[in-house]
């Protein structure tokens, strides 16, 4: 099971470009992949979801080019869009047997699945409820369990966690970690803490290019020794904005607390930190920014 | 005070403008203007012909300024209507509508600002035809003197204030609930027919003009007496034609409506008309609260559901169970999908819906005259257009298109099922006639009945698919319903409910439509996911 972003590109009306000869192959875990807002990582996910074409460069799916056969992906592709709607009309049960007709499962195998994924996203209670009546983060565990219908061997979740509370993100990723098995799982987003615990790997993407693909730890290595701990008052923290890259501050009795992520030790009281996540992947992002403004 | 006064009209302004340029820069306004360039283009070349008694006036600035008003009152009142009626559903759609409503702004400022906007893109569709009328004068050569006050003047007393009345009515459509979709679109078809025509039917009888909204009644009288033709009730006529040259019989001079002052007040009257109906408009607007939108049919979350969603209904910490699939999906199951299909279509109906429907097809079955047949068929094609119309806009509509578009073969098994479950709609709303036709061994009025069963949702499949809106079928449908079937017009009886039309080759022209539009749809479809 291997899916292969063979330099792919998308230009949109105006020349503006979405994506740029992004290279990448994914293997079975959970691949996060990482970007600020406008990185192109929606774009990405339609593009492999088959929603929408590549300008350039080929998407592969166990070595078949799925722009000339997107059938063969569509049938074992889940995919939970950033922004999508059902119809308001239907209950959450008819939703669903309506989902998986589409997707050509048969009746029994349709039934039997559809049982258990309300009982998984704990809807079975409101399965006979119309979907107009359902909050944001019910409608998301909808989409979620539509997703999930086909058993898919390419699960694709964009943003998945927007609007759903902080409880209910949690036991989302708890979800996707159990899930992921023998499959490809890509979930995109733009919040550190929601992959940090689950993803195999992690592609960071910036500007519609990639700007890394790599194990966390990997990617923590990177930013070993130059993470700090600084203790600073809090007049001093506008020109620390200015000189280094911050990633937290906290206000506490004995000043500031922040968090610099810097090659050379910010100041003489400054202590060395172990890396999170997040660090990494601020200094990823400002190292492409700062190759930008260059 | 006085400020205040600018601050309202500063945000009246602002308003306006904001929807305006939101309009004018999309793709359909291009449409908008097409079809004003076009009735201009008709006009000047004589494709449009207005004739009082088989006479028509001499091409002086009064007779083209008659004609171009005329023709935006009676053709633009209609287009115009269904091009802007969809500026506070945008509001809605876009969910712009929940900012604006957690300002400070009052619902009079806001529908008024709408109603402006609605005025202004009509009158941007209206000015294009004086244009066209000078075009027209020299074009024709038969009186070359150009006299602005005569063109102008039916344009700003006639065309103008039936805008206004247009603009107001379509934000008060958008603001009664239950005239917002489909429904409304098709009431006011039948609300602009009576309104166009009540008014010069009262006139020709001698009865007061008060009601002539769209100052037909003012052009037609004044014609009159300057044709001194034999008073024939009948005898006014407005068409569009395919040949160029303009057949009449005669000619006549008309120097224009003489404009006395109770007519100019007459007509003003209109404006002030306008501004009542916008604002009874901004009475019943509900500023986008969701709790007002139980119409819908869809019930909004009690505080006990929130209650619910929030303590009981979380996911669980850890998966329950999930079963892996014994054989993978992909199966073609062309049955389900179309139930499923057809369950979409038909949810929401009330029984009084079904009800009516099984009258038409009694009524139908058991009718033994053929043209008494003819209209309930008709009727009961015209019943379900709503379930038509929402086909292949449902995924845009719903925000959908992204699910079903990465499932297998959209096309060859979604649009399919889609298109069939429409037939099926047509086949059993329609089945008296058909079923009459059957049990009779009337072939050929069977077959035309099915060509008309074909005809209908492929049609709607493919203005849906393109147009992205229901609003498109809903228009051209219910057009074509009122002047093809509904008055039996031989050409146009798509559904072959005249009796005669299955003797005919009609039948099989839609017949090869039908397969046209078909590829169109699909075209269509396969932009949509090419995009």
């Amino acid at each position: 099971m291997k899916l292969v972003i063979d330099g792919v590109s998308k230009q949109y009306a105006g020349k503006v470009w979405g994506l740029r000869d992004l290279r990448l192959e994914l293997r079975p875990g959970v691949v996060g992949l990482l970007g600020p807002n406008g990185a192109g990582k929606s774009t990405l996910m339609r593009i492999i979801a088959t929603v929408t074409r590549a300008s350039a460069g080929r998407v592969l799916w166990n070595d078949a080019d799925i722009a000339q056969a997107p059938d063969t992906l569509r049938s074992v592709l889940g995919y939970l869009p950033q922004d999508f709607g059902v119809y308001p009309h239907l209950t959450a049960l008819e939703f669903l047997e309506y989902m998986a007709a589409v997707k050509g499962l048969d009746a029994a195998s349709a039934r039997k699945r559809i049982d258990e994924l309300l009982a998984v996203v704990n809807l079975a209670e409101a399965r006979d409820r119309s979907l107009g009546g359902f909050s944001g983060g019910m409608k998301q565990r909808v989409g979620i369990a539509q997703a999930l219908l086909n058993d898919p061997e390419l699960l694709i979740v964009d943003e998945p966690t927007a609007g759903l509370d902080p409880e209910e993100r949690a036991r989302f990723r708890n979800l996707l970690s159990e899930l992921s098995g023998e499959r490809i799982v890509v979930f995109s987003t733009h919040i550190v803490s929601d992959i940090e615990a689950i993803a195999t790997d992690i592609a960071i993407m910036g500007g519609g290019r990639l700007l890394a693909h790599a194990a966390p730890e990997d990617l923590l290595r990177a930013v070993e020794g130059k993470v700090w701990e600084w203790v600073i008052a809090s007049a001093e923290v506008p020109a620390a904005k200015q000189r280094f890259l911050i990633s937290s501050s906290a206000r506490r009795t004995d000043g500031v607390h922040v968090r610099v992520v810097s090659a050379e030790r910010p100041g003489a009281e400054a202590e060395l930190a172990a890396p999170t996540l997040e660090d990494a992947y601020l200094h990823c992002i400002s190292s492409q920014r700062a190759g930008v403004a260059a | 005070m006085n400020g205040s006064g600018a601050s309202h009209g500063r945000i009246l302004y602002q308003l306006a403008r904001a929807d305006f340029l939101e309009r004018v820069r999309r793709y359909s306004f291009l449409f908008t203007m097409g079809i004003s360039l076009y009735l201009g283009y008709a006009a000047a070349t004589g494709r449009l012909v207005m004739r009082v008694n088989d006479s028509r006036g001499v091409f002086n600035s009064a007779w083209i300024g008659g004609l171009m008003a005329l023709v935006s009152t009676t053709f633009l009142t209609l287009a115009g209507f269904y091009v802007v009626k969809n500026t506070i559903e945008r509001d809605r759609s876009t969910r712009v509508g929940e900012i604006l409503a957690s300002t400070p702004m009052s619902k009079t400022m806001y529908v008024m600002g709408k109603a402006i906007s609605n005025f202004v893109v009509l009158t941007a569709m209206v000015v294009i035809l004086p244009i066209s009328g000078i075009v027209m004068q020299f074009w024709h050569a038969e009186d070359s003197h150009v006299e602005l006050w005569k063109l102008l003047a039916p344009f700003l007393l006639i065309a103008l204030p039936a805008m206004a009345v247009v603009a107001a009515i379509a934000v008060l459509f958008e603001t009664i609930p239950w005239l917002r979709g489909g429904f409304g679109n098709i009431v006011y078809f039948f609300a602009w027919t009576a309104a166009l025509t009540l008014p010069v039917v009262g006139a020709k009888n001698g009865g007061t003009q008060f009601f002539d909204w769209s100052g037909l009644s003012v052009i037609w009288s004044s014609l009159r007496a300057a044709a001194k033709g034999p008073a024939d009730h009948n005898g006014f006529s407005l068409s569009i034609e395919s040949n160029t040259a303009v057949k009449a019989a005669s000619t006549f001079r008309w120097d224009g409506v003489h404009w006395t002052s109770s007519l100019v007040f007459a007509r003003l009257l209109w404006v002030a008309a306008a501004v009542a109906i916008a604002l009874l408009a901004a009475m019943l607007f509900d500023r986008f609260d969701p709790s007002k939108e139980r119409w819908r049919g869809v019930a909004a979350p009690e505080a006990g559901d929130a209650l619910e969603s929030v303590a009981a209904m979380q996911m669980p910490t850890h998966v329950t169970h999930l079963t892996p699939l014994a054989t993978r999906a992909g199966d073609f199951r062309f049955g389900a999908i179309l139930v499923a299909e057809l369950r979409l279509m038909l949810k929401g109906r009330k029984w009084w819906w079904y009800a009516v429907a099984a009258g038409l097809i009694i009524a139908c079955a058991a009718t033994p005259d053929a043209s008494a047949r003819g209209i309930l068929l008709a009727c009961a094609w015209l019943w379900p257009v709503l379930m038509w119309s929402s086909m292949g806009v449902r995924e845009v509509r719903d925000q959908t298109s992204q699910l079903l578009f990465s499932a297998p073969h959209p096309i060859a098994r979604q649009l399919p099922a889609v298109w069939f479950a429409g037939v099926v709609l047509a086949v059993l709303t329609g089945s008296g006639f058909g079923g009459r036709a059957l049990f009779q061994g009337d072939w050929r009025e069977l077959i035309a009945w099915l060509i008309g069963a074909l005809f209908i949702p492929t049609l709607a499949l493919a203005m849906g698919v393109w147009s992205g809106s229901s609003k498109l079928f809903e228009i051209v449908y219910t057009l074509l319903w009122y002047v093809g079937p509904m008055h039996a017009t031989l050409r146009l009886d798509f559904m072959g409910s005249a009796p005669g039309t299955a003797a005919t080759r009609v039948p099989f022209f839609y017949f090869a439509l039908t397969l046209a539009i078909a590829t169109v749809a699909v075209l269509g479809r396969k932009r949509q996911l090419q995009t």
